[in-house]
């Protein structure tokens, strides 16, 4: 309330519930735009589906190898897509940017009396929203495929959290390219560069155990792997705290500085 | 006088030193509508985008309803509405919505949304569609609810970028209907581009044409078509071997004493300024036959704003130029995606 009897009396309203308004604003439209595209839900539905179903058959004997972590590799498995998933909504989330530029949409919001961070933070906010139906999506439909949780309740929460936690990572990426990199194909190229080696060099879809020597040395330090560990430890052994803590005040620090790195590009590109 | 949009040396250099815009002086007083006017890439978006905060000047100063825009952006914001040429709507959403975000962007107190959009949609004649799809609306539509959207939050100034590009003529007439109302009705203050000459004559009460980023006349229409001395005579000629003629022609009218000026527009078409055009056009006749010139056609009329243009830039403001072309590819592509 405090927000609107300042603007009443023509001053300006500064502070922190204003910038979480506009971010809010900005947010709010590109759920809007999320929630239009029949398609694309549709999609996110059945998508899971098929990589549930399709991988989890193709490497079900993989399972059988001696050490393998998991009961099935459906089981090994779910956690990974979830990740998959994030990483492909959150590294797209600078597309938006690069359409609005083109659009004259993104001026519209600049020449606005909001600050520029809200702009960045509404649209990774957005993508961390996505992100988290996304994966609530995917983590029903792999319950009913018969893939055990073992953390409960509380642990579905803390799963979709460190999703989105996440989901911010990779969106304060794309964001950060996207205040660079103003076209379209060049973003593109950019980032789907990045997303196939990130994937497979990570521990989503074979065990570290089963990866060279040289790989798995690359998979500790791929920023997946803090999102995986600790998914995976709910789904197959519960509250895992060490793995849990570690994995998610790592990607917290990761998400926040590249929130701020985001917000600092975007800034500096359109002073 | 109270001045609404002053700017004083104004100057942008890109990398590379080129300079978009070079030391531009005017002011806009509060409650004109101000033209500002000139060829593609003479600075006009460039000034435009310093004006509302977008770009930062290089050096020189600007101020809107006496806020500095390096100094106080967030302020100016707050103060002027902005509707560039790209017509950005967003297309995934209703009207109304459209115009609540801007509403929320603008913090316009929330008991009062529901009756500005109302009212502004109102302006624009847009109430029956307010709550279909933007993706259903047709160019003039989007163009207006573009303009409701800048007018939302009341701005003291409204800067519009080139409203009616691209819009049929009854559209054009609507916006610039709008626009004065605007003014007259509320005390607007409206600075406006626009490459339609006749528009700008019949609207503005004050136009500036920059060329190369230099303002070069400013002035009423009025007494810039005046300074200018008269009437324009437009022939086509050519020598008595049937050639083309060129520059030299232009130049042996020039040397007549009741020409004021003579531009060659293009192979043996020439614009003539006259004093006195009734009188001036038999002269004109017997002088060239004197020299051995044969006039195929000869017509006369009086100044207007596009002879005004292209005295002072030696060009005529052609839609078709660099900026348009690409305006048009990116149109197409925005209908080709849906």
């Amino acid at each position: 309330m405090c927000l609107l009897t300042t603007c009443e009396e023509g001053g300006s309203p500064v502070g922190s519930s204003t910038f979480l308004h506009d971010t809010w604003w900005v947010c709010w439209r590109e759920l809007k735009h999320f929630a239009g595209q029949k398609v694309r839900i549709v999609m996110m539905l059945v998508q899971p589906v098929i990589w549930l179903t399709l991988m989890g058959n193709m490497f079900e004997r993989m399972a059988m190898v001696p050490g393998f972590p998991a009961k099935s590799y459906l089981d090994f498995m779910a956690p990974g897509i979830i990740v998959m998933v994030t990483l492909f909504g959150g590294i797209f989330g600078g597309l938006s940017v690069v359409w609005d530029r083109r659009l004259g949409f993104l001026q519209k919001m600049l020449a606005a009396p909001i600050s520029r961070s809200a702009v960045v933070m509404g649209k990774m906010f957005a993508v961390a929203v996505q992100t988290a139906v996304q994966g609530s999506i995917i983590f029903v439909l792999a319950r009913l495929l018969g893939v055990g949780f073992a953390a409960g309740p509380w642990g579905f929460l803390f799963l979709i959290a460190l999703a989105m936690l996440l989901s911010l990572v990779f969106a304060g990426i794309s964001l950060s390219l996207s205040a660079v990199l103003t076209t379209h194909e060049a973003l593109m190229a950019v980032v789907n560069f990045m997303t196939m080696p990130l994937m497979f060099s990570s521990n989503a879809m074979m065990p570290l155990d089963m990866m060279p020597r040289w790989l798995r040395a690359v998979a500790r330090v791929n920023p997946l792997s803090y999102a995986i560990n600790p998914m995976r430890s709910l789904f197959l052994s519960g509250w895992n705290w060490q793995e849990l803590a570690g994995g998610g005040l790592m990607l917290l620090l990761c998400a926040s500085v590249m929130t701020l790195v985001a917000s600092a590009l975007f800034e500096r590109s359109m002073a | 006088m109270n001045v609404a949009i002053e700017t004083d040396n104004l100057s942008k250099t890109y990398g590379m030193g080129i300079k978009a815009v070079d030391g531009v002086s005017f002011s806009v007083a509060a409650g004109e509508i101000f033209g500002f006017l000139g060829p593609n890439g003479a600075g006009k978006s460039t000034t435009i985008m310093m004006l509302t905060t977008l770009i930062r000047p290089t050096s020189g100063t600007a101020k809107v309803m006496g806020i500095d825009v390096v100094r106080d952006p967030q302020g100016v914001r707050k103060t002027i509405g902005y509707v560039s040429q790209d017509i950005a709507v967003d297309e995934n959403l209703t009207g109304r919505e459209n115009l609540r975000l801007q509403a929320e962007f603008y913090h316009v107190p929330r008991s009062q949304i529901g009756e500005r959009i109302r009212e502004v949609l109102k302006m624009v004649d847009l109430e029956d569609r307010a709550d279909d799809l933007v993706s259903s609306y047709s160019g003039g539509m989007r163009k207006r609810l573009d303009i409701a959207e800048g007018l939302l939050h009341r701005p003291k100034v409204l800067f519009l970028d080139e409203p009616t590009l691209g819009l049929d003529i009854q559209t054009r007439r609507r916006i610039w209907d709008y626009v004065r109302r605007l003014r007259d009705e509320h005390g607007l203050t409206i600075f406006v581009t626009t490459h339609y000459m006749e528009e700008a004559d019949s609207l503005c009460d004050r136009i500036a044409i920059i060329d190369h980023g230099k303002i070069v006349a400013e002035g009423s229409p009025e007494g810039l078509k005046k300074a200018l001395g008269g009437d324009v005579i437009s022939l086509k000629v050519r020598n008595s071997a049937g050639e083309i003629c060129g520059d030299g022609v232009g130049r042996v009218i020039e040397k007549m004493p009741f020409v004021q000026r003579a531009i060659a527009e293009s192979d043996g078409i020439f614009t003539v300024i006259v004093r006195d055009g009734e009188k001036a056009v038999p002269r004109l006749l017997s002088s060239l036959s004197e020299s051995g010139i044969t006039v195929d056609s000869i017509t006369l009329k009086r100044a207007s704003l596009d002879d005004v243009f292209l005295h002072y830039t030696g060009r005529e403001l052609r839609e078709d130029g660099g900026k348009s072309e690409f305006h048009r590819m990116r149109t197409a592509l925005r209908r080709a995606r849906k």
